[in-house]
């Protein structure tokens, strides 16, 4: 108890009180230094029925499901082409962990250039291969900037979901594939009856994570598109961060970012649920 | 015989995916260093050069003499290095303490700690702003070290549960026997075979310190505290972006990520796929 003691004070101070303090500020009216208006729910009122609230939840929706798709879909991928032996395969594990080392300043910032629409090297490729003929006004344009931000998040991302699917797949004894190949199961009847059921825990994991951590997403979004273009990746972080850092509703801010708790906590439980029953 | 043929064909499948995968993940990174190399008009060149057509350190010479990159590495070495040495310390004692007594609230405070995870961090950033705004602390560097420590604690010492959880009770017997007090095993005994876990640990807390952009976006405000992330990213609200600059200081804010992973990747890649030697 003695040993547990300041590690639970120090979190207790600085996570649980700061906590309950942003649930307080978010029943005021305030601009945190001389106003403090007591408003009851307002803020919440304000925020359910406020169509740029809904519409950057939304947004924030999208944003996270491609993100959440394209790490699986790669790292899935790419996890089960590495699951062998062979000096050629170590070298592209170790190559293909880079992305996930970039700073996510640095993974945004080197994105906007990769994309710049007239000096960057994308249009420049893509038109060398003649695949588009206009050089594409990247994330200057709506549908084109959403894609520019998923783009840069599943590059950086993409590299843990697949060490850990990797880690997941190497603990399914290989027994269970000689025995079933012994029984004359192929490839593909061995994928779906032994590979799947073997990584099932720990996808789960990956894709709850994933969802989260797209979820509340900030600073790549941030700094690539600010939000922008109207609004087009508007996701929720950036709406509580302007509701508070440039429009001074703290109290409306609050009340987002507990909203954006409460969605987050509830995909926790399924986590926890998890972790637990999985023991 | 046919199986066989199978076979090769898949390894070059293989071969196949994993070398685009790999373009796709060095191609930026190879964007970003020659962009550093670049002088300012082959910056701007139209078509881009892929290479430079003038090898050049100026960006490299720039972010020291015309931009304060020296006041944010030193800023972001002094707040990072803090700030993982206490959520390292705190995370230790509690860890050990989780892995070794049985107290009311225990399973209560490991999901606290899974919980955290789940928190968009965003969430603490309006009442974090207000507490140190009435502290005094707004603009210091103690702000970000008290911030980026508590966010870390958690985690690391959910991992040092883990660690101490593989060390046997039976050490702590033996050194009782001897004379050591609880402390003293710990201290003595204990920790020192901690400390592959210890030294995961610190890792962990000086990647997300390093990284980290919100919170010190908004608890600073002039350069003589700012962090390596927001000087990089502050480079973008200029009028003319010097992406050659830029892409020199992302890659020195780049560098301890990859001496890092250079040390560690033979045993991050052995302990998470570990599992298949053992089978």
């Amino acid at each position: 108890m003695a040993f547990v003691a300041p590690g639970a004070i120090f979190m207790g101070l600085l996570i649980a009180y700061p906590l309950g303090y942003g649930l307080y500020i978010s029943f005021f009216n305030t601009n945190l230094i001389n106003r403090w208006d007591f408003i009851g729910l307002a803020n919440y009122e304000a925020a359910v029925t406020s169509g740029a609230f809904l519409r950057s939840i939304g947004i924030t929706a999208i944003y996270t499901g491609l993100v959440v798709l394209g790490t699986h879909v790669v790292g899935l991928g790419l996890a089960l082409l590495l699951n062998r032996q062979g000096r050629a395969f170590s070298v592209f594990r170790v190559l293909l962990i880079l992305p996930w080392l970039f700073p996510e300043v640095v993974v945004a910032l080197l994105w906007s250039w990769i994309l710049n629409p007239v000096y960057g090297i994308l249009n420049h490729i893509l038109m060398s291969l003649n695949i588009v003929s206009q050089p594409l006004v990247w994330l200057e344009e709506s549908r084109l900037a959403l894609m520019g931000v998923v783009g840069a998040s599943v590059w950086t991302s993409f590299p843990l979901v697949m060490v850990l699917l990797l880690a997941g797949l190497q603990s399914i004894p290989a027994e269970l594939y000689e025995a079933a190949s012994i029984d004359g199961a192929g490839r593909i009847t061995s994928f779906i009856h032994i590979t799947l059921p073997g990584l099932a825990p720990v996808l789960v994991v990956t894709l709850i994570l994933q969802t989260v951590w797209s979820f509340k997403h900030f600073t790549i979004v941030w700094l690539m598109t600010a939000g922008g273009p109207v609004n087009a990746t508007n996701v929720v972080s950036i709406s509580i961060y302007r509701e508070a850092f440039q429009y001074f509703n703290f109290g409306q801010s609050a009340a987002y970012a507990t909203i954006v708790f409460i969605l987050c906590i509830i995909f926790a439980g399924f986590y926890w649920r998890f972790v637990r029953d999985g023991k | 015989m046919a199986s066989n043929v199978g076979g090769v064909a898949f390894r070059y499948f293989s071969y196949a995916v994993l070398s685009a995968a790999l373009v796709v993940v060095l191609l930026p990174l190879m964007w970003l260093i020659s962009t550093a190399f670049k002088d300012d008009t082959d910056l701007f060149s139209t078509p881009p050069s892929v290479f430079p057509e003038q090898f050049t350190f100026e960006s490299f010479l720039r972010i020291w003499t015309e931009y304060p990159f020296l006041q944010y590495f030193q800023n972001s070495i002094i707040v990072v290095l803090s700030a993982t040495i206490i959520a390292v310390g705190f995370a230790s004692f509690a860890g050990y303490g989780i892995a070794r007594f049985t107290f009311p609230g225990r399973g209560a405070f490991l999901l606290f700690l899974l919980m955290t995870q789940m928190f968009p961090s965003i969430l603490l950033l309006i009442p974090y702003y207000s507490i140190m705004q009435s502290l005094g602390l707004i603009n210091t560097l103690l702000a970000l070290i008290v911030t980026y420590s508590t966010f870390t604690i958690p985690l690391c010492t959910w991992m040092m549960w883990g660690f101490f959880k593989g060390i046997p009770v039976e050490l702590d017997e033996a050194a009782s026997i001897d004379g050591l007090g609880r402390l003293g095993a710990f201290v003595r005994i204990i920790l020192p075979l901690g400390l592959p876990g210890l030294a995961a640990t610190a890792i962990y807390a000086f990647i997300q310190g390093w990284n980290e952009y919100v919170f010190a976006l908004v608890l600073t405000q002039t350069d003589d505290v700012r962090p390596v992330s927001v000087g990089i990213g502050n480079l973008v609200g200029e009028d003319r972006i010097f992406w050659n600059d830029l892409m020199a200081a992302s890659l020195v804010a780049l560098i301890p990520m990859l001496l890092i992973f250079g040390f560690l990747q033979r045993h991050l890649i052995a302990g998470l796929t570990g599992g298949s030697v053992k089978g």
